[in-house]
């Protein structure tokens, strides 16, 4: 017992480490004076990465019955990208700004 | 079975005899901290899809945060919080395996890693109102509706953090006096999990999104 406690442990700092890094390239990348659209869609993915990876080993999800998973995260997500539809309202407001300038 | 044979049934096994199995095989109270986490999942995810339609639907948007100091406590900030994932990790293991004052002296980091992050969030706030910035003054002349934005999409997170660590001394003094128990600290890992997932998506969108370079 005492021993699965302590290499659950270990990995778990190996996840964190992990997870610090993802952070440290993101800050990086910002740096690389990449578009706005390009830097927006690197962060998001490492985003969801750090996402997932905390969700299924951090909160254990990967332990769970999978009935569980597939009860949460597709609806979540289904949500999510229901939301997405707001886009090209955005870019034609953002149009229309720059056109009364 | 007659109803005179189930009440007999439920007289001897409790009413555990005419219940079904959890089809997801955890605690109602596990399954009731994953279903408001998803919730409030969808609600930050809201909060933020209207933060990125704001800055993309407004061209003379603001990128007001320098490297130093507003990146750098932001890394400092993230750093906190995740380090503060592990130490509760190592309280619901340390709870799971039933050491109990192990697992108290994780949480008790636990408390200090939110609390220190908390400090750290709103150090940053007075600076930004030093600077002029308010729910509806933008200083540099851009459009106002950032600080509104911002303040929002931060206060909302801050106040998860701060909830969070008042649950986590609950949870400590109620498992400590043996009143709550090892599954108690386990949901409530999850929640402190899950602010830390929330500023994943926070740190770069609100922050590093609007990054001065």
């Amino acid at each position: 017992m005492e021993s699965d406690t302590s290499s659950r442990m270990k990995s778990y700092v190996g996840i964190w480490i992990g997870l610090i890094c993802i952070a440290g390239i993101e800050v990086f990348l910002t740096y690389r004076n990449f578009p706005v659209h390009e830097l927006l869609a690197f962060l998001l993915v490492l985003a969801f990465i750090e996402a997932g990876i905390a969700l299924m080993y951090f909160m254990h999800l990967k332990y769970e019955r999978p009935s569980l998973f597939w009860s949460l995260i597709p609806t979540v997500l289904f949500v999510l990208l229901m939301m997405n539809q707001i886009w090209p309202d955005a870019y034609r407001l953002a149009k229309l700004k720059l056109l009364i300038q | 079975m007659s109803e005179s044979e189930m009440a007999l049934s439920a007289g001897q096994s409790g009413h555990g005899a005419f219940m079904e199995p959890s089809p997801y095989g955890i605690q109602s109270k596990k399954l009731t901290m994953w279903l408001f986490i998803i919730s409030d999942a969808v609600t930050f995810g809201a909060i933020l899809m209207v933060f990125s339609y704001l800055r993309a639907g407004t061209p003379n948007w603001n990128a007001p945060f320098r490297f130093s100091p507003s990146i750098i406590n932001g890394m400092v900030m993230t750093f906190v919080l995740l380090t503060s994932s592990l130490t509760m990790l190592g309280a619901v293991e340390a709870a799971k395996a039933g050491r109990k004052a192990a697992s108290l002296k994780w949480l008790g980091g636990t408390v200090l890693l939110g609390t220190l992050f908390a400090v750290l969030h709103i150090r940053e706030w007075f600076h930004m109102f030093d600077e002029g910035w308010r729910l509806f003054q933008n200083p540099t002349g851009g459009p106002v509706i950032f600080g509104a934005a911002f303040f929002s999409i931060t206060g909302l997170h801050l106040m998860h953090v701060i909830s969070g660590v008042i649950a986590l001394i609950v949870i400590a003094i109620g498992y400590s006096t043996d009143w709550l128990d090892a599954n108690h600290v386990e949901t409530t890992g999850l929640y402190w999990h899950f602010v830390d997932l929330v500023w994943m998506f926070v740190f770069p969108l609100v922050y590093l999104m609007n990054a001065s370079r």
